[in-house]
């Protein structure tokens, strides 16, 4: 679960994120959509620890992120819009490096680095090292990297850049699987199609506030009060 | 020529703009940067102008001798350069993404090489000038010259000499990868590193500094008419020399004569630079193509079913995070080319010099002299420790890189980082450090059998000086970090990096201060029999160890507050 209370990040005389409460339960695949800048990626990053917040509370299963940062950081997987990886380490290595840091032990590592490369089809090309990748296979990487340790919450920035239709397919049904078995999903994303097909609740943030956030069918209720289009809802919202 | 001034005109736009950034954090750290510049610069003068003073008149070593040391000190600077010249340019010119782009744009490609050519001179080379003409000043007022010496030498001596030496360096980065495209890269470096190794022995077998010690001591005071002997014929046709020359004609007033190794200086240069400029103008194109062609050929996938000698794959008594981050350093370590060049580089030098002082044979039983000889042993020790330091440690946190979030999310406390880090950096810092400080004493052991404190004294201060010289490059390294910036080499040539440099020297300099009053008791008890206190070593000694651990402590400390830095 994903509790926000009040956060607010701002840097200098620049508000990115204004007073933002929000609650991803567990099980559930939330969709955070907006513009360019809004505060989507400055949100996650709070959730996932790469900023610190300036007022406010964030909770990941229970654990604040600020207090207790292992603890959290342990049950969550975090996957950045822009996949870096290392660029001298294969594929398969950093599916080992990235356990190790969760502690997984070796036998229980060797079966999760096994299934992740067949579910992500990633075997061609999983002992080539990273700086041959395209921006397709780090994503497949970072994701299998992401749920390597079977965290309770997956934060996922923009995952669908640079996936190729095959990929995309597998991701998308990747993330539903995950819900499905309980994780908590904060997704952000540009695409409002994925949103609508995938997302079993979606909100709007707009200059740092949530302007936004009701549940698929709240949307599409919405959508009906408009054109009958997401797109329609998000134009309005972040006019 | 006009597309050559376009994109010099942009590349100085925004040169200036991230140079003279206005904003209160940015101005304050420049402040502070030009403050370290500043007293860096006023302590390469003080050392020029005391080491010229000191040898000249305290030592009476003669004009000729002391330009013999200021050309192998030339020669060394030289060799530096150029290696370091090497290393770096093949990261500009030929693996750079700029490079790439404008190779996809109508612009010669000679064009192409002098920007990535003067960008790598000038962007590595700019506190170097600033202390060679610190120096130089330094040395200059010791004669008196007027103030367009100072100048006149910085245009058309000092600049130059490094120009040279970077020609040369990409003269041989081309023919390195041509040759490359034929017999393979790691055949074409290792034949590389075999000539240069053995032109630098060949250079110290006919111009040893030890030697030369030696030779002097036995003729003390009378050295400088004894020296012609010594005299090899081909140091006449290394511009270390000739910019040697040139200082000791003006020196004697032979101006005439000194300009004319200047002008031979300037000769070669130019010459060498319409050289270099035709053969780029062929081969620059083709030679990146090969080495594009090297780094595709390198990309072959691992065999899956081989373990490697570090695999994370394997069993061991590493587990956990601290198997995945050490064998994380080390694979990344080890896979980056101009790691490896340059660390075995690095342990050739220290390793030469543990030879070269081994055979140290003073017999000259004159304090001064002995206490200097000890001097310079022991701040090259420094030198080598903040030189390794400096390119080993202080990228280590910017080698995070773009990837940082990996760590940065996982369950991995920002004090456990930084401790690993700083343990793997303190073990070769340490290692090379020891071997060095324990060699340097080698030749005085025999003079100390009454009370033998100078192997001890070098145990503790390579230790103490290890500690404080690696947090320091890792507190600062994380200050400074440049996370977009994936080459080491570059990271370590930073402002950052420059000025971390200084504040080590600046750190080795006030230790020197420290134990200079002790060591020279203690050389007076070896070499005069002055009566000598154990006692007299410990308020040095614990003030030695007390700063040392107050660096320490300050580094470290801001080394996990900038790695918990938002991201």
């Amino acid at each position: 679960m994903i509790e926000l209370h009040n956060v607010t990040k701002t840097f200098g005389t620049f508000t990115a994120v204004d007073d933002l409460s929000l609650t991803v339960p567990g099980g559930e695949l939330f969709g955070f959509l907006g513009p360019n800048g809004a505060g989507k990626t400055t949100t996650i990053k709070i959730i996932a620890g790469l900023f610190s917040p300036t007022r406010g509370v964030v909770r990941v299963n229970g654990h604040d992120v600020v207090a207790e940062p292992l603890k959290a950081k342990s049950t969550i997987a975090y996957i950045p819009d822009q996949p870096f990886l290392y660029e001298k380490l294969t594929g398969r290595e950093f599916l080992y490096f990235v356990g190790g840091l969760y502690s997984l032990p070796k036998e229980h590592l060797h079966r999760r680095v096994g299934e992740m490369i067949e579910h992500f089809e990633i075997g061609q090309w999983v002992d080539k090292k990273a700086e041959d990748y395209s921006q397709g296979m780090r994503q497949r990487i970072s994701i299998a990297a992401g749920l390597i340790h079977e965290p309770k919450t997956l934060i996922i920035d923009e995952p669908m850049v640079g996936l190729d239709p095959r990929s995309a397919k597998i991701v998308r049904e990747t993330l539903r699987q995950q819900a499905d078995r309980g994780v908590s999903i904060l997704m952000s994303t540009h695409s409002l199609p994925m949103a609508e097909e995938l997302c079993d609740r979606i909100g709007i943030i707009h200059r740092g506030k949530l302007v936004y956030c009701d549940s698929r069918e709240g949307v599409r209720a919405f959508e009906a009060s408009l054109d009958g289009k997401l797109e329609s809802v998000f134009l309005e919202l972040t006019r | 020529m006009k597309l050559f001034l376009h994109i010099l005109r942009y590349k100085y736009r925004s040169f200036l703009n991230a140079t003279f950034d206005l904003r209160s954090v940015p101005m304050i750290r420049g402040f502070a940067s030009l403050l370290v510049f500043g007293t860096f610069a006023f302590g390469a003068y003080f050392f020029g102008h005391s080491i010229t003073a000191y040898v000249l008149d305290q030592t009476r070593t003669g004009l000729y001798l002391y330009h013999r040391f200021i050309s192998m000190m030339l020669f060394v600077f030289f060799v530096a350069v150029n290696m370091g010249n090497i290393i770096v340019s093949y990261s500009t010119l030929y693996r750079s993404a700029e490079v790439a782009y404008f190779m996809t744009k109508p612009i010669p490609h000679v064009t192409v090489f002098l920007h990535k050519f003067l960008d790598n001179f000038f962007y590595s080379s700019t506190t170097l000038f600033l202390v060679a003409f610190a120096v130089i000043v330094g040395y200059g007022t010791y004669f008196d010259y007027p103030w367009y010496f100072y100048g006149g030498t910085l245009l058309f001596v000092v600049i130059p000499f490094m120009f040279l030496a970077a020609l040369v360096a990409v003269l041989v980065l081309m023919a390195v990868m041509k040759l490359a495209g034929k017999y393979g890269f790691r055949t074409v470096m290792g034949g590389l590193f075999v000539l240069y190794f053995g032109f630098v022995v060949a250079f110290f077998r006919s111009s040893n500094p030890v030697r030369l010690i030696e030779r002097v001591n036995r003729f003390y005071p009378n050295v400088d008419e004894y020296l012609s002997q010594l005299d090899p014929g081909f140091l006449s046709y290394l511009p270390s020399h000739w910019v040697s020359e040139y200082l000791f004609f003006l020196a004697r007033g032979e101006v005439e004569r000194g300009l004319s190794s200047a002008a031979l200086l300037l000769v070669t240069v130019v010459a060498l630079f319409v050289i270099v400029m035709f053969l780029a103008s062929k081969f620059y194109y083709r030679s990146w193509l090969v080495s594009l062609a090297i780094q595709a050929s390198a990309s072959a996938p691992y065999d899956p079913h081989k373990l490697g000698l570090v695999d994370f794959r394997a069993d061991g008594w590493l587990k956990g995070k601290f198997e995945a981050l050490v064998k994380r350093e080390y694979l990344m370590f080890v896979r980056e080319p101009s790691q490896l060049i340059h660390l075995v580089v690095m342990v050739v030098l220290a390793g030469l010099f543990v030879l070269s002082i081994g055979n140290l044979n003073l017999r000259l039983r004159v304090t001064e002299i002995q206490l200097l000889t000890y001097l310079v042993l022991y701040a090259f020790g420094g030198f080598l420790v903040s030189s390794v330091a400096l390119r080993f440690v202080f990228p280590a946190v910017s080698l995070e890189g773009m990837s940082f979030w990996v760590v940065r999310s996982a369950p991995v406390r920002p004090e456990y980082l930084v401790a690993l880090k700083f343990v793997l950096g303190f073990i070769l810092v340490f290692g090379l450090s020891l071997v060095v400080s324990l060699a340097s004493n080698l030749p005085f052991a025999r003079f100390s059998g009454r009370m033998p404190l100078l192997p001890w004294f070098g145990a503790f201060s390579a230790w103490w000086m290890s500690m404080a010289v690696v947090s320091l490059n890792l507190g600062l390294g994380g200050f400074f970090a440049v996370y977009a910036e994936k080459n080491p080499i570059r990271i370590a040539s930073t402002q950052g990096a420059t000025l971390t440099f200084l504040a080590t020297i600046v750190f080795l300099f006030v230790l020197v201060v420290i134990v200079l009053y002790p060591l020279s008791r203690y050389f007076e008890f070896l070499f005069i029999f002055r009566p000598f206190e154990r006692s007299l070593v410990i308020l040095p000694g614990t003030l030695f160890g007390m700063l040392s651990a107050a660096v320490v402590g300050v580094s470290l400390s801001l080394a996990v507050r900038s790695v918990k830095r938002d991201l």
